[in-house]
């Protein structure tokens, strides 16, 4: 018998610290990689891996993600029974929004009962890795679990950002720490923690089972992490199950872009001539939303002294740029992004119809959508003086948000 | 004195509940239909609630969902003709799951466990 999947796809995300890229949208609606939008990485993966029956759970500033999916995923199938649904938080049991991962759940157990599938593979909205989930629901039935949570190994001192999962030499979880100072390592690896990754698969019963007892119970935040998880060790089945990368690299990739220096870091790993996390692999395409827009273009080649060179280097260019007569470098540009004369834009990223006016100076910034810098304008050569006017992260990144208009 | 809201669209069962689990030493109130449950659940704030699924206005399962929202410790027992229905994901959030019949020794008997939960949650 073929098990019925079912993907609740957690996309509520605020991401405070990835304001003031949230200030107008949920985290997993932020661009990444120029084209893309983070949940497009969740999303691919489940396409990738055949799971066609998804609820995304929506709830704050969730209009440019609707408008995304509806733009970009509308491709499933209902004469297959194949089904994306865009599911806002509907204070259908009571008047909180989810009060956390569990709650999302627990909130939304009418649409399990409307689908009954045999298993629920929960996923997070807002990370960026490659996974074949089917390989994890295959190693779930293999272990008969009630509950498989994907893990992947970390260095012992990342311990304080992460659940951590102790599991025994089986790969069973025998206890979970929420960001422990000193953790438990993977038997055998002193140097090693598992860290949890958010993806849960579930067998549906269960699953229903849980979230209400953990509803009921007042003392629990209504996270999986810290309060199902730990709740089911005694008592369930449950599987830690170290993720296999389709990414191919020596290291996994796995990121929760969770601050702005994070965003940044990894943006800036795209545009490396070897970059970690490979966009071009034919095997494990990410799919996003394509405009019907015309190619980039680069104008001006003026081999003359004071003559003017549009030219991009180590850059990824989205559609429908126009580089006139100025130069990029290590730097993404969205769609639509406009780049005048006898500028340059360095270790910067653009987000779609950005407007760069002519001898501008931009230098480690990001930049959203719709801004015109203005003729003559310097962003990130000044830190005190960019702090005056816009956010400037720990690192040094000027970020200058969607509304913003300069003079 | 303890509460018991009961739920059901059989008036003359809604009678026998009365009359037995007053004997019980309960004080009992009576509702017709989901709707006026809510409305006697919000001003009465009863112990327990035995609760029919097939009723008109509203069913059980949508004031279960309803009354979870507004307090979800709240014990429910829902007391129904119809074994389907424990199938149904909306029905696992009641404590007890009861199959309607005109001795209500079970019934009872699951008032009682229900009560006694609720009394120990209380304590720890």
């Amino acid at each position: 018998m073929v098990e019925r999947i079912v993907g609740m796809v957690l996309a509520g995300g605020k991401g405070e610290r990835l304001y003031p890229l949230t200030q107008d949208r949920a985290k997993p609606a932020v661009p990444f990689g120029g084209k893309y939008r983070i949940i497009d990485f969740t999303l691919s993966n489940c396409l990738n891996s055949g799971i066609r029956r998804l609820n995304l759970l929506t709830q704050y500033k969730s209009l440019s993600l609707n408008r995304h999916i509806m733009q970009g995923w509308n491709i499933f199938n209902p004469e297959l029974e194949e089904y994306i649904n865009l599911i806002p938080a509907q204070q259908r049991v009571g008047e909180d929004w989810y009060l956390g991962t569990a709650d999302a759940i627990y909130q939304n157990i009418y649409v399990l009962q409307m689908d009954r599938p045999d298993l629920v593979l929960i996923l997070s909205g807002d990370h960026i890795y490659k996974m074949n989930y089917m390989e994890m629901i295959a190693y779930h039935k293999e272990n008969r679990a009630d509950l498989t949570a994907g893990v992947i190994e970390m260095d012992k001192n990342l311990s304080r950002h992460f659940g951590v999962l102790q599991v025994d030499e089986e790969f069973r979880i025998v206890g979970f720490e929420e960001k422990p100072e000193i953790p438990k390592t993977i038997p055998g690896h002193p140097d090693l923690i598992l860290a949890n990754m958010g993806v849960y698969v579930f067998n549906t019963e269960i699953l229903v089972r849980r979230v209400i007892e953990d509803a009921k119970d007042p003392d629990s935040q209504h996270d999986f992490g810290k309060n199902v998880i730990p709740a089911m060790v005694p008592q369930d089945r449950v599987y830690a199950y170290s993720f296999r990368d389709e990414n191919k690299k020596t290291a996994k990739y796995w990121r929760d872009i969770g601050t702005l220096d994070a965003y940044y870091e990894a943006s800036m790993d795209l545009v490396a001539i070897d970059p970690v996390f490979n966009l071009y692999d034919q095997e494990w395409p990410i799919r996003t939303y394509h405009p019907p827009i015309p190619p980039s273009k680069t104008v001006f080649f003026e081999e003359y002294e004071g003559g003017r060179i549009g030219g991009v280097y180590d850059s990824l260019v989205s559609g429908d740029c126009i580089i006139s007569g100025g130069k990029v470098i290590r730097s993404i540009l969205s769609p639509k992004v406009r780049i005048h004369s006898h500028s340059e834009v360095r270790d910067s990223i653009l987000m779609d119809g950005a407007d760069v006016g002519r001898h501008v100076r931009v230098n480690r910034a990001i930049v959203d959508k719709g801004i015109r810098i203005p003729d003559g304008y310097k962003i990130g050569f000044n830190l005190q003086e960019d702090a005056q006017k816009f956010m400037v992260t720990e690192s040094g990144i000027v970020v200058i948000s969607k509304g913003t208009i300069l003079s | 004195m303890e509460k018991v809201l009961c739920v059901d669209d059989d008036l003359s069962l809604l009678r026998l509940y009365q009359d037995e689990l007053r004997e019980e030493g309960y004080k009992v109130i009576l509702a017709k239909d989901g709707k006026e449950a809510l409305a006697k659940f919000e001003k009465e704030k009863p112990q327990v609630v035995v609760m029919d699924i097939r009723m008109p206005v509203m069913d059980g399962i949508e004031t279960l969902t309803t009354m979870m929202g507004k307090d979800r410790q709240v014990p429910v027992i829902l007391n129904t003709a119809y074994p389907q229905y424990r199938d149904n994901f909306m029905t696992w959030g009641a404590e007890a799951y009861v199959i309607k019949s005109s001795d209500l020794t079970e019934l009872k008997q699951k008032i009682r466990e229900v009560l006694n939960k609720r009394k120990k949650r209380a304590k720890s």
